[in-house]
């Protein structure tokens, strides 16, 4: 019942929301961004409400507050301090005075402008402009009632990083994960930035480990809702299904390969932990690994060729790669006791994972072209489960740090660390397409 | 009702009344006989042949629990593992041994082992040696001659700790293999 009425939601903000247009056509301009580059500067003034009713006022406020994080938070862009504004003549959209906007160093424009749309909705239209070239870039709009304005915002936002920066954008991305805030573990998911949290589940007993599917329609995870049983099942999101792949024996650890075309997961359905693969839709499961040892944890690489795992037959739990059909298995982490939870990032370049020292857990990146390992959190706490973001630029975890175990994100070089839970204890993050 | 009833009873008296008074002023010639005294009845007091309760055999007593009874009951004692293994302990051996001669007396019971870690492993290698805990431990009771098919596992990894401490003791309680009773 509220399944299908959230589904209703879900539809009609995409109806409204794909009444959105570009303006004009849209042209290809790539700014090369590379690590170590510095930031685009960015001038983000007010956007401007052409209508007195408070509601504008408030759309202008939300939706430019929700821009501006998603774009600080990409690192791509600088955003101009608002003292600068001050500086030169306030923003004029049907006249824009490029100059000015040079004048305090600006490279690219935002400039956006809130008006009274049908019934309760508002539009909000975003322009961007080069300053430098003193052009239009491209220019959008979005109608959008007051529970979609942070939608809009993530759209607008997605817009400018697919646009400038080539990049896959990641502000309309969701975080899937598990939570005990209402009595036991059960999967909620909530937006890249923590907002929105909603509960996917309600079993009387543990739902865990989810994964995403490439396309974000639909969720594997680990159930204990049958006595005896940990089943690994797929959460259809659209129909509110949830359908069994494998329930014999205990089953988890499900990872899609990024085509969406297969299901890697663990199980001990032949008697020990190994690594089976299915089709994206449950069926057809065919065994990879053959090892009286555990093998666990798989993560596909981006190219869909290969999976990294975790096994300990060599004493102690590492980090493997094999090829996609279980043949070429070579070791890729050493030193250290105890490797575990890789996830390959989507530029393919990075394995990030957790490493336990005497009782601390701590996350390490192995780059797997110049075989550095760098060390991305350092806590005296338990740092557990990394994902990355579709960007490959950040990375969700769990973490005790504060106490309670809680849902975080960092980027790959270690800065800019931020806690997005903290309703119960929430773990095992996993971060959409 | 109370209403309706008192009038019921009040009319009722009534008419008695009146054919109380209406019979005839009896020409009482033989006083009757005085009313035979209420004699109390002798009854002869027996020992009460006590409810013989058939003798339940204590199978029999055990079989008529719920599974929740028998549970709540722990029959079968947990065992515990060392840090990151789960080979059988020597001090593991007696206790399953125990578990072993209560399976035997009860042939219809199944169980479910459940494997537990503590918090010192992530989630997926946890899963994994919980899986082998469970594991080890109906191995060992199949070759104390329990039949496997009797015998079902299942992985917790960490998520189910006895104690929730940050202490080697917490810890130990929560290495562990316990079971729960399926079916009897």
């Amino acid at each position: 019942m509220k399944r299908a009425k959230m589904k209703k939601t879900l539809l009609l903000s995409t109806l409204l929301l794909s009444t959105c247009v570009f303006l004009f056509p849209q042209q290809e301009i790539y700014l090369t961004l590379k690590e170590g580059v510095p930031a685009i500067s960015m001038a983000l003034p007010d956007f401007i409400a052409h209508s007195p009713s408070p509601g504008a006022k408030e759309a202008a406020e939300i939706i430019h507050q929700v821009i501006s994080d998603d774009l600080t938070y990409s690192r791509i862009f600088e955003l101009l301090p608002k003292k600068y504004y001050d500086y030169i003549r306030p923003l004029d959209p049907k006249n824009i005075k490029f100059k000015d906007w040079e004048s305090i160093q600006a490279s690219i424009l935002l400039a956006g402008e809130i008006s009274d749309g049908e019934g309760e909705n508002i539009i909000f239209e975003g322009k961007l402009y080069d300053v430098k070239g003193q052009r239009f870039i491209f220019g959008k709009r979005y109608q959008a009632t007051r529970n979609l304005y942070r939608l809009a915002a993530h759209r607008m936002a997605d817009e400018i990083v697919k646009v400038l920066s080539g990049e896959k954008p990641i502000f309309t991305t969701k975080i899937v994960f598990v939570s005990d805030r209402d009595g036991n573990d059960e999967l909620y998911m909530m937006d890249y930035d923590g907002q929105n949290q909603t509960r996917l589940t309600f079993n009387k007993t543990r739902d865990y480990m989810p994964a995403w599917s490439a396309d974000g329609k639909r969720i594997a995870f680990t159930s204990y809702k049958k006595l005896g049983e940990a089943g690994l099942y797929l959460l259809d999101l659209e129909a509110g299904k949830i359908s069994p792949v494998s329930t014999r024996g205990t089953n988890f650890s499900p990872s899609f390969s990024p085509d969406g075309k297969n299901l890697a997961f663990c199980s001990s359905m032949d008697g020990n932990s190994e690594i089976y693969v299915a089709a994206a839709d449950g069926k057809n499961i065919k065994r990879l690994t053959f090892n009286e040892k555990v093998d666990t944890a798989p993560s596909w690489s981006p190219t869909n060729r290969e999976i990294a795992f975790v096994s300990d037959r060599s004493g102690s739990p590492q980090i493997y790669i094999m090829d996609a059909e279980g043949s070429n298995v070579r070791r890729v982490s050493f030193g250290g006791t105890y490797h575990d939870s890789p996830a390959w990032s989507p530029t393919g370049d990075r394995i990030v994972y957790v490493s336990r020292v005497e009782n601390i857990f701590d996350l390490y990146i192995l780059n797997l072209r110049t075989n550095q390992i760098t060390k991305l959190t350092e806590s005296n706490a338990r740092n557990e489960s990394p994902g990355w973001s579709p960007d490959g630029r950040h990375i969700v975890f769990t973490s005790n740090l504060d106490g309670s175990l809680q849902i975080y994100s960092i980027d790959y070089d270690a800065t800019n660390l931020r806690r997005l839970t903290s309703k119960g204890s929430n773990k095992l993050p996993d971060w959409s397409d | 009702m109370i209403k309706r009833m008192a009038i019921i009873l009040f009319v009722c008296a009534l008419t008695f009344l009146f054919l109380m008074s209406c019979k005839p002023k009896a020409k009482t010639t033989p006083t009757p006989p005085p009313p035979a005294k209420e004699q109390p009845k002798v009854e002869k007091v027996e020992e009460a042949p006590a409810v013989k309760k058939p003798e339940l055999s204590e199978e029999e007593i055990f079989m008529s629990k719920s599974l929740e009874e028998i549970n709540l009951e722990s029959p079968l004692k947990m065992i515990h593992f060392d840090y990151d293994r789960y080979e059988i302990r020597e001090d593991a051996k007696p206790v399953l041994e125990t578990d072993s001669t209560w399976l035997r007396k009860y042939p219809s019971i199944k169980v479910l082992i459940e494997g537990h870690c503590d918090e010192r492993g992530t989630e997926e290698y946890n899963l994994a040696l919980g899986e082998k805990r469970a594991r080890s431990t109906m191995d060992y009771l199949t070759s104390l001659g329990i039949s496997p098919d009797r015998m079902k596992i299942i992985s917790y990894g960490k998520s189910q700790p006895l104690d929730t401490g940050a202490t080697e003791m917490a810890w130990q309680k929560n290495r562990r293999a316990q079971f729960l009773i399926i079916e009897k």
